[in-house]
């Protein structure tokens, strides 16, 4: 026998259900020890969920996990721990008030009691060894994300890690911090340990990993195959798979992040050069909130028909922009001007009869009330710009809603039915439906594709690029550069509440990233 | 000099133990409302104990198992049955509270305060004027520092955080939450107990209804006050205390001038003080503040 071609991990018909959604079916795949095996999908094909079977996390419905020969018990974390199996979150899993050092302890065996400087010493040398240089006594909530990920890592491998999971582990990254992250995993690779890598770039698939398992709609349609014998046509192909709608070239390159430059299906706009820019920010600073870093100097303006991008490692102030356009956050010094109006002190309804509209980072937080009907939330604009005292007549909101929902594609039964029961596409339809109306004049788009299958994310695009052919401003907050570097006229980079960078096309990647870390180049 | 001192034992002892039950189940995810109600059936234990088996180990012991059994079903009620934590507390206070009630009622026949012969033991007159002062308040301190220790300083005390701040991240390393929710409120309940026990058996050797006159919700408020940190919330229990024990003297001294009910209410403005200076003072309200939401995805 031998030992070269040993499964670390086997896993035999998982299937997983929640309520009537499939997100893992007969999923029969092995992974043989010692290599990185990177498994791909689109968002919601179950890639997360794969990661949380093999944890221990979640109990498949049917079948067997084995790891390195040994059934596992279903369900059980501490067994698949046991058996060296550590699982990196894609939104990380450490108590926001524990202290690095608590962190890799509370995770431990054994109940010793310890005082702060031992455990403090202890982890410090662990950290050390693995040369993250972070500091055993910090706060993981004072932690930059980067930070985070690194002692997350290193939490994981606190015990005799064999295989070691992580999901989506450059989501958060910059594309330097990608880099020292595969430098870190190839190290860990000569170390002995195996590693699964969730991703959804090709770009990044073909980087690092030795072989790729594709997952679509919760089955694995690629079972590993050798990175050497696939290139990044067919695997888009295999992640896409046969798609009802045919996506323009560029769009699909965007979406499977299979290319490093993109930019080539902009120039239409900008026509109107000497027209008054539809968004004038001039040295706004607003008050620190402690919700992310406040803005400070954001100078920010975007012409008619333009679209400007907004990059950054998340956390940098982006979310702090988008409250500051919608009057949610105190400016402090500095003046917003919307379509040549004087805004900055007036509250959000004033600003959106001025037109402004924003779809918003949490779709079902801030986009949709969840337990309201949908015409409700599709009227939520008129009601909020009209008086309050004018009179409201539900069956004339309700037909509107629905011939709006219909030119807007939306999938649904009634209006009446609840927001919440919409898939997440048909969601963000809705709230594009209501928020790109004729009247609007700058669009904020916040994270607008985030979660959404390939299909919706194109209509979504689509849609942006017709308000920017109607005169729109559209301001895009993206943390997916390949997105950005798509759809966008101009992309400017935040860092630390600070606009650290503005780029042009044609785009360099290598310099965007830079910016996002604050590394200055040499020109 | 000496009997404002013993008076403020005597007010805060009580009140340092419930506020310890508070303290832990707080860090491990839970906010305790039903304290008071824990605390009103160790008292009224304590004493029944004592009425019928005449020894003070068997009534703590009884009181100690009451109180525990009481947490093990708002467990249940709250992790379970997947109750509100903050209308469970509630309900298991109104059960503390009624359920003595009725107690006594089917027992004696009355609502009449019940007496018992003896109390706990006192700590002896080798300590002069304070003799009189019962065991469990010179075990007060000892109690804080194990606690201090058990919630900062082990691995356990880490988890209980980490099940509290963060479920899921607990789940993730093999915790189950739930599990150290049990152990938590388990421990918590046979504070209450003690907690109990010296503010009927302490000094006063009585049980009459509704004799813990809220001082399971001062408690919670000390709970909040210090942050969440054993030595803090007892510190503000305490604080509590004093500013009760200056209100009686107050009374004495100022009886005739200022009205009686405004220096009876001077703990209960403390507390509304207290809760206000904690969202001020530096790391009160952000270590407190994870808390509430319990993420779990």
């Amino acid at each position: 026998m031998s030992e070269t071609t040993a499964a670390v991990l086997d896993c035999h018909d998982v299937t997983v259900r929640f309520g009537d959604v499939v997100a893992l079916s007969n999923v029969s795949v092995s992974f043989a020890s010692g290599a990185i095996h990177a498994v791909v999908g689109q968002n919601g094909a179950g890639k997360t969920t794969f990661a949380r079977v093999i944890a221990g996390l979640i109990d498949p419905d049917e079948g067997s996990v084995r790891i390195s020969g040994r059934d596992m018990p279903k369900g059980s974390v501490n067994d698949a721990r046991r058996a060296g199996v550590e699982l990196v979150h894609q939104s990380f899993a450490l108590p926001p008030s524990f202290t690095v050092a608590e962190a890799m302890q509370f995770g431990g065996s054994g109940g010793k009691l310890y005082t702060r400087s031992q455990l403090e010493r202890r982890w410090q040398a662990h950290l050390d060894a693995l040369n993250i240089n972070v500091k055993a006594g910090q706060r993981i909530r004072d932690l930059p994300v980067e930070s985070q990920q690194s002692v997350e890592i290193a939490r994981a491998l606190v015990t005799d890690a064999k295989l070691l999971i992580l999901d989506e582990p450059t989501a958060v990254l910059s594309p330097e911090g990608a880099e020292k992250l595969f430098q870190r995993i190839r190290h860990l690779k000569s170390a002995g340990v195996t590693i699964i890598l969730i991703l959804h770039k090709i770009r990044e698939v073909l980087a690092i990993a030795d072989t790729v398992s594709v997952l679509r709609g919760g089955k694995l349609v690629e079972g590993p195959v050798a990175c050497s014998g696939i290139d990044a046509d067919k695997l888009s192909e295999l992640i896409i798979g046969p798609s009802a709608r045919p996506l323009d070239e560029d769009d699909r390159a965007a979406l499977t992040g299979s290319a490093s430059s993109l930019h080539t299906h902009v120039g239409v706009s900008g026509k109107d050069g000497a027209a008054p820019p539809i968004l004038d920010m001039k040295s706004v600073s607003s008050a620190p909130d402690g919700d992310g870093p406040p803005l400070t100097d954001v100078s920010l303006a975007i012409r008619p028909g333009e679209i400007v991008g907004v990059a950054g490692v998340e956390g940098n102030g982006q979310r702090t922009l988008v409250r500051a356009l919608s009057a949610l956050a105190d400016v402090e010094s500095g003046t917003i001007a919307l379509d040549g109006r004087q805004v900055t002190t007036l509250p959000l309804q004033g600003r959106r009869i001025a037109g402004l509209r924003v779809i918003p980072f949490e779709r079902n937080v801030e986009g949709l009330s969840l337990t309201s009907s949908l015409w409700e939330n599709w009227s939520a604009r008129k009601l909020l710009q009209g008086s309050l005292l004018s009179w409201i007549r539900p069956s004339a909101l309700r037909s509107e809603c629905k011939s709006a929902l219909d030119a807007w594609d939306v999938r649904y039964a009634t209006v009446a039915q609840r927001a919440g029961s919409l898939s997440g596409g048909n969601a963000q339809k809705v709230i594009l439906s209501r928020e790109m109306d004729e009247d609007a004049r700058l669009i904020i788009a916040a994270q607008p594709t985030r979660g959404l299958d390939i299909g919706a994310t194109a209509f979504v695009w689509n849609a942006l690029d017709q308000a920017r052919r109607r005169n729109c401003g559209i301001l895009l907050i993206s943390s997916d550069l390949d997105e950005i570097m798509d759809i966008c006229d101009r992309v400017v980079v935040m860092l630390s509440g600070r606009i650290a960078g503005t780029f042009e096309p044609p785009y360099d990647i290598a310099r965007i990233g830079a910016a996002m870390t604050g590394v200055t180049h040499d020109r | 000099m000496d009997d404002i001192i013993i008076a403020i034992l005597r007010s805060g002892t009580p009140l340092v133990y419930v506020t310890l039950a508070g303290v832990i189940a707080q860090r491990a995810g839970i906010w305790h409302l039903g304290l008071e109600g824990l605390m009103i059936a160790g008292a009224c234990a304590t004493i029944l104990g004592i009425v019928f088996t005449q020894s003070i180990v068997l009534a703590l012991l009884i009181a100690v198992g009451v109180c525990m059994v009481a947490s093990v079903l708002f467990w249940f009620v709250v992790e379970k049955l997947k109750a509100n934590q903050i209308i469970a507390g509630l309900g298991l206070t109104g059960l503390g509270l009624g359920g003595t009630t009725l107690a006594i009622e089917s027992i004696f026949g009355s609502q009449a305060a019940v007496s018992a012969p003896f109390g706990l033991p006192r700590i002896g007159p080798f300590f002069g004027s304070f003799g009189n002062l019962s065991i469990l308040v010179l075990l007060m301190p000892f109690f804080v520092f194990a606690f201090w220790v058990l919630l900062r300083r082990t691995r356990f005390g880490l988890r209980l955080a980490a099940a509290g701040e963060h479920p899921y991240a607990a789940r993730s390393v093999g915790i189950e939450p739930s599990r150290i929710r049990l152990a938590a409120l388990v421990i918590g309940g046979a504070l209450c107990a003690l907690g109990g026990a010296e503010l009927a058996a302490g000094s006063l050797q009585f049980f009459s209804q509704n004799m813990t006159a809220g001082r399971g919700f001062m408690a919670f408020a000390a709970v909040i006050f210090g942050a969440g940190h054993p030595v803090g919330a007892a510190l503000a229990a305490m604080f509590f205390a004093i500013v009760g024990a200056l209100g009686i003297r107050a009374q004495l001294v100022f009886g005739d001038r200022v009205p009686h009910d405004l220096l009876l209410g001077l703990p209960y403005i403390a507390t509304v003080i207290g809760i206000w200076m904690s969202a001020r003072l530096r790391g009160g309200a952000k270590a407190i503040s994870g808390f509430g939401e319990l993420r779990d995805n």
